[in-house]
């Protein structure tokens, strides 16, 4: 293990109450759709394409313009502009072509919701239908129709490669060893295929942001978003000015999961105020447009190679990804990449052999969700895992030990990997789910098992990704904490609050965070995703709360005629150890101290400032794959899971489920338990419900009618969480995020429990009752 | 379209206002009296987040006509808490760490609140079948429903 | 089509009287829809599935919300009777403990507080909870029109998807059931995706009670819903159980016979064979639930 000093802390550890929680039982929280703009609120609906793939002919408004209420409407004319992350393939609206049911064609301002609903059902559009391609695997293929004959044209970010002239939007590879030669020293060799379906995030707050234009050419935007300051660029370069000039608002997020990063709807709302200076105008998507007007997970078939010798020891690995990115891949791209560079898991494989592939197609638009690529290779991963040590008759939870990452070992990409309490991860929810026991069934049409699954993620994200805070004094000694990053429900402005609550020796309740935020008066942060909070926000909240501290020993140290080293800062007192004096907080932050004798004033308004950028990210090599330090770092972590299935029925009944994450260090532990609980339950909702059914890119099931998730009744009773700490070199007090891992194991694990107890494997998610009961009538 | 001039008591406070007809008792709360603790969440009966209480009983309020509520009772997450005292269910969602993003709480509480009334002690399935139709994609529900058994007592 | 964001315009009317709701009837012809819990209704125009122009408030009618048990007559229940009220309601409860099951079968705990009966069976849909337990109760539909007060049996109430015996002038006031057979035992079970709340992937109601009318002294009524364009009686499967000692071989054969009369399609929800092999676990889980109720019933009496 690394050699960091575990430090002495007060907060920091500590399971404070969130900071949140009062106002969000008490119904005072403000959501963005909760805000309140008076008459001049104004409402936008958008027309959208009923066709997955069909040339824009014409529009006709006529009709909609003269209804009542309906004040203006835009089209793709308006929005000439590319919008996009990393890849920049789409428009605000499509303008002459659309590629996806649900394309966004026109939008209607209007002075009531249904006045703008209305007058978007009054507009006429003309389609010329075009083929469409709805299979990652088939549009690869020669003579594929071409989804973005532009794509050569399109402004990248240096790290993704797309390729002109297919419906290829990115290639990652890796190439690492002798791969054949590998295969040629294996004594076993399994080959496989696996598929992950498009399923969405299902926050229960849907998509929502208002823009105004001001005379000035200012705009406002607030919205219901992970990523303010990402949209105030990306929406700035869409629509042609200058990024200062827009102004992003996040209020608290009812659930994001990846959904909310990026831009997805919120450019229409801007769009549409353009026309109406002055006007607030609100867009919001209804659920039915929630299931995939914004992003949904993107599907994925996996191709998977792998061997081993007789001992139990992988050799080599080969993988295809095609990720079925759909209409537009700005985001996806990298998810692609992400899923290259982790493509063994958190396993030690000495050669590999990865091509991802960022496919586009007509099915709704693919975007970053919970685990960012990671559940989806892990279904593959941990069950190909599973049957080659079935087939090797060794344990599976020996068999992970034995490959399973360790430090100092070469990861998939060629970085060196840091200290890991993997295995420590392993050995404790195999312990905690009495791995190796076995329970008799519940009843006799019932039949047991037990499952176990492990997984890795490292923050993706461009190495520019960076993080700013600042700390602000009020005269009562409080202060005000300044952070970019949003408040989704993880927790992040506690334990942000904890962290210079911490450094600056104040109790817990002095400190205000600055919400909402704001890109005109909150600290820069990149977005809200990849679990980077915790860790980089933590970083620069840190060094913020340090700067702050510093400049207030220092005042004091001065003022006394001491050392800053013999101060401390005690609740909310600056105390000397040397003299023993103390003077309180309030007394200085503001209006700074008298010096004795002359009374001369020094000081004034401390404030502290921080930032963290991951400057030491090296680049992957295009050919290769291979870098030095690729990414910042991986958070590890284990699941296993202890079901029962009805025979009579299919049904699966998840009893019990363990989980382990190495965490670094937890900053509010309870936080990361909570985490943990949430990321299973979305696991298991995503490995035995969900399912967006498309039939040629229309879904059937846009609706909570018929897209099922997880209830209080479904979801396992007892969940058994355990949280490692083995410090993160790089993170505050060795911390590093946990919020999506959570989420990446419990699928897999399902499934090798219900191979476990049913003796079928399924290769393709969800294990619905009907299939499970399907295949067990088929097995009879 | 016609409207409807009706009178209901809304947390203790009676309240006239002029209604369309096709307004939910959902858009009655959060646009009109400014209530916007009641949240909406699919405007189909699905989710349970804009659970209120309709003369005492738990109902979807995007499913009710706000001219359905004339002459009625409701309370919303708003009025759960009583002379500055948080009602217990409030003070154990805090504590147990119920809540994380906080979109579905209110319609949560009130659910449970309407559960503890008409069955003070309910078992950890009553608790779990009484919150069935109140979706979270956040907690895993297990805090959820610890909470409520520590409200319960 | 992607759903309205909200609800389109429509009128209000809360009736005052029978006549006025049979008058708007009459004169509004399809513009005009009845409301009751509305938890069908909203939901569908909000979905643009059921237009209309009015919507007449029925529940408030005298009689609508009331439960009424007489051991001679046996149970009316008002169209309006909400499902928590059938669930939680004592003569219910005691004497047609299966109608109550099936009722606090229905979707959520809110839902259920406006979710009513009379909508349930109205809306006619195939996956209509509450049908099977008002089919094998024999119950009937009371229906008032311009000529007054009708009655239809249940069983040829639904004749397709959202399709009703019910004129376009008529509305429902109230269901009727028979008085509870002696001794009788009854249970509703669902199968949906999640564990509860969701809709019936396929439901099954099965009532048996003595009877000396039919040779093994055991008479059962299976009723299917979500297997067939209406909620169905089992008639083959209930035909055999009439000529058959009860146990585990008859009850696994009229199992098989249930699953044979269904007439499932593939939907979103599931497919026809998963549906299918689903009728019959449940009849079988049914009819073996009811029948260890009779046994421990008859030897109770016999003690
Ligand atoms: C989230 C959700 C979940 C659901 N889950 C289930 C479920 O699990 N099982 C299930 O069976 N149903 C379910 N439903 C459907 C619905 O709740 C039930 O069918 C309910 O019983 C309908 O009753 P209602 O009073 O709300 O009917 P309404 O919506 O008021 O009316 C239903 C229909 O009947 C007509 N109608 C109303 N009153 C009369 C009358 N007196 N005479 C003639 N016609 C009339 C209406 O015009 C309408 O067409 C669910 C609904 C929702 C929103
Ligand atoms: S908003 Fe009413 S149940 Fe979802
Ligand atoms: S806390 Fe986010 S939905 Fe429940």
């Amino acid at each position: 293990m690394m050699g960091r000093q575990v430090e002495q802390t007060r907060v920091v550890g500590t399971s404070v109450p969130r900071v949140d929680a009062l106002e969000k039982v008490t119904g005072a929280a403000r959501f963005t759709d909760d805000l309140q703009f008076g008459p001049d609120l104004l409402f936008g609906r958008v027309v959208r394409s009923p066709h997955a793939h069909a040339r824009i002919v014409s529009i006709d408004t006529a009709a909609a313009l003269q209804m009542p209420g309906v004040r203006a409407i835009i089209t793709g004319a308006d929005t000439p502009g590319f919008i996009g992350l990393y890849l920049r393939d789409r428009h605000i609206l499509a303008t002459d072509r659309v590629r996806q049911v649900g394309d966004p064609v026109a939008g209607v301002i209007a002075s009531t919701e249904q006045a703008a609903e209305d007058g978007a059902r009054a507009i006429r559009v003309e389609y010329e239908l075009l083929p469409g391609v709805f299979d990652p695997f088939e549009a690869v293929q020669a003579g594929a129709p071409l989804i973005h004959p532009d794509l050569g044209s399109y402004d990248v970010a240096s790290f993704l490669y797309p390729r002109p002239g297919t419906n290829i939007s990115h290639h990652f590879r890796i190439r690492k060893g002798d791969v054949d030669g590998a295969f040629g020293r294996c004594d076993t060799i399994l080959e496989d295929t696996y598929r992950a379906p498009q399923i969405q995030h299902v926050p229960i707050e849907t998509h929502v942001a208002i823009a105004r234009w001001e005379q000035t050419g200012e705009v406002t935007l607030w919205s219901a978003t992970q990523s303010p300051f990402a949209q105030r660029s990306m929406i700035a370069a869409a629509m042609g000015i200058e990024p200062g000039n827009v102004r992003v608002i996040g209020n608290y997020i009812g659930g994001g999961f990846g959904c909310k990063a990026g831009v997805t709807m919120e450019g229409l709302a801007v769009a549409m105020a353009r026309r109406v200076p002055g006007r607030p105008v609100k867009v919001r998507l209804t659920r039915e447009e929630e299931f995939f007007c914004s992003f949904v997970r993107q599907a994925l078939v996996a191709k998977v190679k792998i061997g081993a010798t007789r001992e139990g020891k992988v050799l080599a690995l080969q993988v295809e990804y095609y990720w079925d990115g759909g209409a537009y891949t700005e985001y996806g791209t990298n998810i692609t990449r992400a899923a290259g560079y982790s493509s063994t898991g958190p396993y030690f494989v000495p050669s590999v052999m990865t091509d991802s592939y960022c496919v586009y197609t007509n099915n709704p638009t693919g975007g970053p969700m919970r685990g960012f690529g990671m559940p989806e290779i892990h279904w593959s991963i941990e069950q190909v895992m599973d049957r080659l040590a079935e087939k090797l008759g060794m344990d599976r939870v020996q068999f992970r030990l034995l490959n399973c990452i360790r430090e100092g070992q070469e990861t998939v990409s060629g970085m060196t990997m840091h200290a890991t309490g993997l295995s420590q991860c392993i050995k404790r929810v195999a312990k905690d789910i009495q791995w190796g026991e076995k329970e008799p069934p519940s009843a006799p049409h019932k039949l047991r098992g037990k499952g176990i699954a492990i997984m890795w993620k490292a923050p993706a994200m461009p190495r520019n990704a960076a993080s700013e805070a600042w700390v602000v004094f009020n005269e009562d000694g409080t202060f005000n904490l300044g952070v970019g990053g949003q408040e989704l429900g993880q927790g992040s402005f506690t334990v942000a609050a904890q962290m210079a609550a911490e450094v600056l020796g104040v109790p817990m309740d002095r400190v205000r965070v600055a919400r909402p935020v704001d890109t005109r008066y909150s600290p820069y942060e990149w977005q809200t995703v990849a679990s980077r909070l915790t860790w980089s926000m933590g970083n620069a909240v840190r060094a913020a709360a340090t700067d702050a501290r510093k400049q207030i020993l220092d005042l004091v140290g001065r003022c006394w005629g001491e050392t800053p080293a013999d101060l401390d800062i005690r609740n909310g007192e600056v105390i000397s150890y040397k003299s023993e004096r103390s003077v309180g907080l309030d007394k200085l932050v503001i209006c700074g101290l008298s010096m004795p004798g002359d009374r001369e004033l020094i000081g004034g308004p401390i404030m502290g400032r921080g930032r963290f950028m991951p400057t030491y990210v090296t680049d992957l090599d295009k050919e290769t794959g291979q870098g030095t330090h690729g990414m910042v770092h991986y958070t590890t972590g284990a699941e296993a899971v202890e079901l029962e299935v009805d025979t009579a029925t299919g049904q699966v009944e998840v009893l019990r489920v363990a989980a382990a994450f190495d965490v670094g260090k937890a900053i509010n532990p309870e936080l990361v338990k909570a985490q943990i609980e949430g990321g299973v339950v979305q696991g298991m909702s995503s490995g035995l419900f969900e399912a967006l059914r498309l039939k040629n890119g229309e879904p059937l099931n846009s609706s909570f009618v018929d897209y099922r998730i997880v209830t209080t009744l479904d979801a396992p009773q007892e969940i058994i969480t355990a949280v490692v700490e083995t410090a993160q070199d790089d993170g505050p007090w060795g911390a590093r995020g946990v919020g999506e891992h959570t989420m990446v194991p419990t699928a897999p694990a399902i499934a090798n429990a219900i191979y476990d107890a049913i003796g079928i494997r399924f290769n393709e998610m969800p294990l619905t009752a009907e299939k499970i009961y399907l295949a067990l009538a088929h097995k009879a | 379209m016609a409207t409807h001039s009706i009178t209901l008591t809304v947390n203790g406070a009676k309240e006239q206002v002029d209604v369309a007809s096709n307004w939910t008792l959902l858009q009655l709360l959060r646009d009109r009296l400014a209530l916007t603790g009641t949240k909406n969440g699919c405007s189909a009966g699905e989710c349970g987040a804009c659970t209120v209480l309709l003369n005492g009983e738990p109902v979807n309020s995007c499913l009710v006509l706000a001219v359905e509520a004339d002459g009625a009772n409701v309370v919303t997450v708003e009025g759960l808490a009583h002379d500055g005292q948080l009602d217990p269910l409030q003070q154990a969602f805090i504590d147990e760490g119920a809540v994380q993003c906080g979109f579905c709480t209110p319609g949560m509480l009130l659910s449970a609140r309407a559960l503890l009334t008409r069955n003070p002690h309910p078992s950890e399935r009553e608790i779990r079948q009484a919150l069935v139709g109140n979706l979270c994609r956040c907690t895993g529900y297990a805090r959820i429903v610890r909470a409520v058994q520590k409200a319960a007592g | 089509m992607l759903s309205r964001p909200g609800l389109p315009s429509f009128d209000y009317v809360r009736a005052g009287s029978h006549d006025e709701v049979v008058r708007l009837l009459v004169t509004g012809g399809p513009d005009v829809r009845l409301l009751m819990g509305g938890t069908d209704l909203l939901v569908r125009m909000r979905d643009g599935v059921v237009r209309a122009r009015t919507l007449v408030d029925v529940k408030h009618l005298p009689g609508m919300r009331t439960i009424a048990y007489d051991s001679a007559a046996g149970l009316t229940v008002g169209a309006a009777v909400t499902m928590n009220q059938l669930a939680s309601n004592a003569d219910v409860r005691a004497h047609y403990a299966i109608l109550a099951e099936a009722a606090s079968a229905v979707a959520s705990y809110q839902v259920r507080n406006r979710a009513t009966l009379g909508g349930n069976l109205c809306n006619a849909s195939p996956a209509a909870d509450t049908a099977p337990a008002v089919m094998v109760l024999g119950g009937r539909l009371v229906l008032c029109g311009p000529e007054g007060e009708r009655e239809v049996p249940i069983d040829e109430f639904f004749l397709g998807p959202g399709k009703s015996a019910r004129q376009a002038n008529e509305f429902l006031t109230a269901v009727r059931l028979p008085p509870p057979r002696q001794g009788a035992r009854g249970t509703y079970l669902k199968l949906g995706r999640n564990r509860e709340g969701d809709l019936a992937v396929v439901g099954v109601g099965v009532l048996g009670s003595p009877s000396s009318e039919v040779p093994p002294g055991y008479a059962f009524s299976i009723a299917l819903a979500s297997v067939a364009p209406v909620p169905l009686r089992a008639t083959a499967a209930e035909r055999l159980l009439a000529g058959q000692k009860p146990g585990g071989a008859a009850f696994a054969a009229a199992a098989q016979l249930a699953a044979q009369e269904a007439r499932p399609i593939d939907d979103v929800r599931s497919g026809v064979a998963y549906r299918r092999a689903m009728v019959e676990s449940l009849t079988r889980r049914g009819l073996e639930t009811v029948w260890r109720g009779l046994s421990a019933a008859s030897s109770g009496r016999g003690r």
